[in-house]
């Protein structure tokens, strides 16, 4: 079932965020919304399936990319184990934990990001990449990580209602 | 225990297969499936593409958003059809204007032949400049193909699917075009900086530049035709001590603004192994 409802979501997000966030900037930066939807499921409980939607949205986004195929899948799989890593009580007590979360795995993402095209030869200048994309890109993803994660969690609970113990 | 075990045998899986894909791809094996996945992708993603830049430019002109809203106050009874029908209809008149002026610029270049794509996306990377359109080899267009709009060149494909392909924009740091000056009748590189600045390299100290000055493609290296605007002349940086002059353009395509492009379709270019001009 989650499967069922992540790939046409994450279809969704990966189309929107190619047409209509490649125009929506904050400084250089853009949300990136298959992060916040791997990092959100995971969060809500669906540990392992969030890595199977790393796999399927970092392909769906290495189709609009020019970033070598499968790039964007191995760091989103990355991403959505290590979330896994830590058991749901820590958060389900903090309600601003999601932002902690999305800001480690919002860092992560872009470095490898920042990796990839420097072994693609590409030029980098790490304080253009740190000032106008990486952090403005942070604070987005930040922005929106609460109400992405509550949505997802929302979703979750009404599709796998917890079992009642009688 | 048990959990984290297991987690770890998905994890390890699910990069097995990120990197298979990732070997698959790049030896080209990937390219039939990525095509056949790409193709309702692309017809929605143009779908959309071209509706939300119809919403963006009824959005972004407020001459247009005071007339859209006396008419939503004068016919409210109707108002939920009337939008879309507004919305449309300034979807197909934009589109006309932007055809008719690239019919104009085509019909002024006959020794070039054109096929007109609409922008349906931008990479996903905030560090690439490349945009996405809806045409691809099932439309004879290969890589290397220039691609311009009727205000100048907007850059050249790189990638070719059969529904889509990709444009890499000259304001890509990676990107290098031979210009000339139209008036100093010098040549220099074009380059890209980081934040999409356009730069013009290797100009001889003895030319004597102006602002705003046309910049054209000069043809060499084969990459571009001759003779398309590039941007104007914004700044000069000349120093006794360089071996060479820079001037900064100002790209002449307001590349935030792409909806439909040109590629020129009978240009041959020379593609090489290396990223030179």
């Amino acid at each position: 079932m989650a499967y069922l409802l992540g790939i046409p979501l994450l279809v969704g997000l990966a189309i929107l965020q190619s047409s209509l966030l490649g125009s929506f900037r904050f400084i250089d930066g853009r949300p990136d919304l298959v992060l916040l939807a791997v990092i959100g499921w995971a969060l809500a409980g669906g540990k392992t399936e969030a890595m199977v939607w790393g796999l399927i949205g970092g392909s769906l986004l290495d189709m609009f990319s020019e970033l070598p195929f499968g790039s964007s899948a191995i760091i989103l799989i990355l991403v959505a184990y290590l979330v896994s890593l830590y058991e749901g009580r820590v958060w389900e007590a903090h309600l601003l934990m999601p932002l902690g979360i999305t800001l480690l795995g919002s860092l992560a993402y872009h470095f490898w990001f920042l990796a990839v095209l420097f072994l693609m030869g590409r030029t980098i200048d790490l304080n253009f990449a740190l000032g106008r994309v990486i952090l403005p890109s942070l604070f987005l993803n930040v922005i929106l990580a609460l109400p992405a994660s509550q949505l997802l969690i929302g979703l979750r609970r009404r599709l796998f209602p917890p079992e009642l113990e009688i | 225990m048990k959990r984290p075990n297991s987690r770890l045998i998905v994890v390890g899986s699910l990069l097995l297969v990120a990197v298979a894909l990732l070997i698959l791809n790049a030896s080209g094996f990937l390219q039939p499936l990525q095509n056949l996945g790409m193709r309702p992708v692309t017809s929605i993603q143009t779908w959309f593409a071209v509706r939300y830049s119809a919403l963006r430019d009824l959005l972004a002109s407020p001459r247009d958003v005071a007339a859209l809203r006396e008419e939503i106050n004068r016919l409210e009874a109707e108002n939920a059809r009337l939008e879309q029908e507004i919305i449309s209809l300034r979807e197909q008149a934009s589109e006309a204007e932007t055809l008719s002026a690239l019919l104009n610029y085509a019909r002024s270049q006959p020794e070039n032949r054109y096929l007109a794509a609409n922008v349906i996306g931008r990479d996903v990377s905030p560090f690439i400049r490349s945009i996405l359109i809806n045409q691809g080899s099932d439309n004879g267009l290969a890589k290397g193909m220039p691609v311009v709009t009727a205000r100048g060149l907007v850059g050249r494909i790189v990638e070719v699917f059969a529904s889509y392909a990709r444009i890499q924009l000259i304001t890509d740091p990676d990107t290098a075009v031979n210009v000339r000056f139209q008036d100093a009748r010098t040549e220099g590189i074009l380059t890209a900086e980081l934040n999409g600045d356009l730069i013009v390299d290797l100009i001889d100290l003895n030319a004597n530049l102006t602002q705003g000055e046309l910049v054209l493609t000069s043809g060499l290296g084969g990459k571009y035709p001759s003779n398309i605007p590039v941007g104007q002349v914004t700044s000069i940086r000349r120093r006794d001590f360089d071996l060479f002059q820079t001037a900064t353009i100002q790209p002449s395509v307001d590349f935030e603004e792409l909806n439909i492009v040109l590629v020129i379709t009978n240009f041959q270019p020379i593609i090489l192994e290396s990223s030179s001009p």
